[in-house]
């Protein structure tokens, strides 16, 4: 059984976090989540599909939390009408990650040949995935941003057979990491040189 | 751009429609901004409409003699950005409603790990009289631009063209450590207080 099947109805249990710890990671979640599902069906990934899942269940477990912490924290009628308001966003990110959800199933359809990447590839903002040139050590992710581009987003690290999401711009990359990378056209080319340039 | 068929070229609009109207959502309950918010129920509407014509077309294309498995993923694509286009419209919806927004919502948008800033363009920036595509911004602050305000006239999803002036009002998403440098080189930070709508 997958994790997110395993995941999909656990229990929901009330944890001490602030509304603004939760509403701010339902929110990083939301936008994450469908540039990653934009990735799963670029290269045709079940297993970013499946990160995809995961987040979408986190997701479902957040807002319950959120749900709690609303609820325990409103004393008057004004907290009610203003809480109301983050419950409504909070939905709506909710609704996002859904929608993540629904791209990553087109994965599921019996197409012989991609057809979106046709789509996904154009646009201003592109997703590619570049390969870790073998010689290269120790370039953490924030130097990508520094050297290369502040437009770039380094969305995913799979080292081996391990994928690490939305990774830590303090996280160091390795020889023949493959990385899944947001930006403009011309950042990747450059971050592609860079990358061979520093190995 | 490369040359594209007619139903990925506007899918590709509908795409960046619903990723602008999200971005304009926050807008406009960071700066309290009704302005923005009814933009972004105009953007729905439209979405819808082309939400229509768009699955039309990927139906047509079968009458045509082409996939039905490809019509079928174009469609369930449609639905989902859809989807994300009217949840943008969900979260204008609290402002749209003069609901008073919980400052905790303020504090979330900004730690996030995409922010929104918004700047006014000064007489002596180096952003005066450039083109989008000249500043570059994705690349020098990885700032994305959702909206230029100049005078009483906003510019939603402002394309490559678009030459700012001194005067303009510019409302970016992009990572949080680059935002008072992104402030720095525009001018000075937008202050909401006098919105004129």
């Amino acid at each position: 059984m997958k994790l997110w099947k395993k995941k999909e109805f656990e229990e929901v249990e009330y944890e001490p976090r602030s509304v603004r710890e939760t509403l701010t990671e339902m929110k990083d979640i939301s936008e994450v989540i469908v540039d990653l599902a934009y990735a799963a069906v670029l290269f045709n990934s079940g297993e970013i599909a499946e990160e995809v899942r995961l987040l979408e269940v986190e997701m479902d477990k957040l807002k319950y939390q959120l749900q709690m912490t609303v609820m325990l924290g409103t004393r008057t009628t004004e907290d009610a009408e203003q809480l109301s308001g983050v419950l409504q966003v909070a939905n709506a990110t909710e609704h996002i990650s859904n929608a993540a959800g629904d791209i990553v199933s087109l994965l599921k359809t019996h197409m012989k040949a991609p057809i979106l990447p046709s789509v996904l590839k154009e646009g201003d903002e592109i997703i590619s995935f570049i390969r870790v040139p073998e010689a290269l050590k120790g370039v953490r992710i924030e130097e990508l941003y520094d050297s290369v581009s502040a437009g770039l987003r380094v969305l995913a690290v799979k080292r081996g057979k391990r994928w690490f999401y939305d990774p830590d711009d303090e996280m160091p990359l390795r020889g023949n990491d493959r990385i899944v990378v947001s930006g403009i056209d011309e950042d990747l080319a450059e971050l592609k040189k860079y990358l061979g340039g520093r190995a | 751009m490369k040359e594209l068929r007619e139903i990925d070229r506007r899918l590709l609009e509908f795409k960046e429609s619903a990723e602008l109207m999200v971005d304009l959502a926050y807008s406009s309950l960071l700066y309290d901004n009704r302005v923005i918010a009814r933009e972004v129920d105009v953007l729905e509407t439209i979405m819808d409409r082309e939400q229509n014509a768009l699955e039309r077309l990927a139906v047509e294309e079968v009458r045509e003699g082409g996939s039905v498995d490809r019509a079928l993923v174009y469609i369930r694509l449609i639905n989902a950005l859809e989807t994300i286009g009217d949840a943008a419209r969900e979260i204008a919806d609290v402002e749209l409603r003069d609901m008073d927004v919980h400052p905790v919502f303020q504090m979330s948008v900004k730690d996030s790990e995409r922010t929104i800033t918004a700047a006014i363009i000064s007489p002596t920036s180096g952003f005066r009289e450039k083109t989008l595509k000249e500043l570059d911004l994705p690349k020098e602050y990885g700032m994305w631009v959702i909206a230029v305000k100049r005078g009483k006239r906003w510019i939603y999803g402002p394309g490559a063209d678009v030459k700012i002036m001194a005067g303009d009002w510019v409302i970016a998403s992009g990572p949080p450590d680059m935002e008072d440098e992104f402030v720095e080189a525009a001018g000075r930070k937008v202050e909401w207080d006098t919105e004129d709508e």
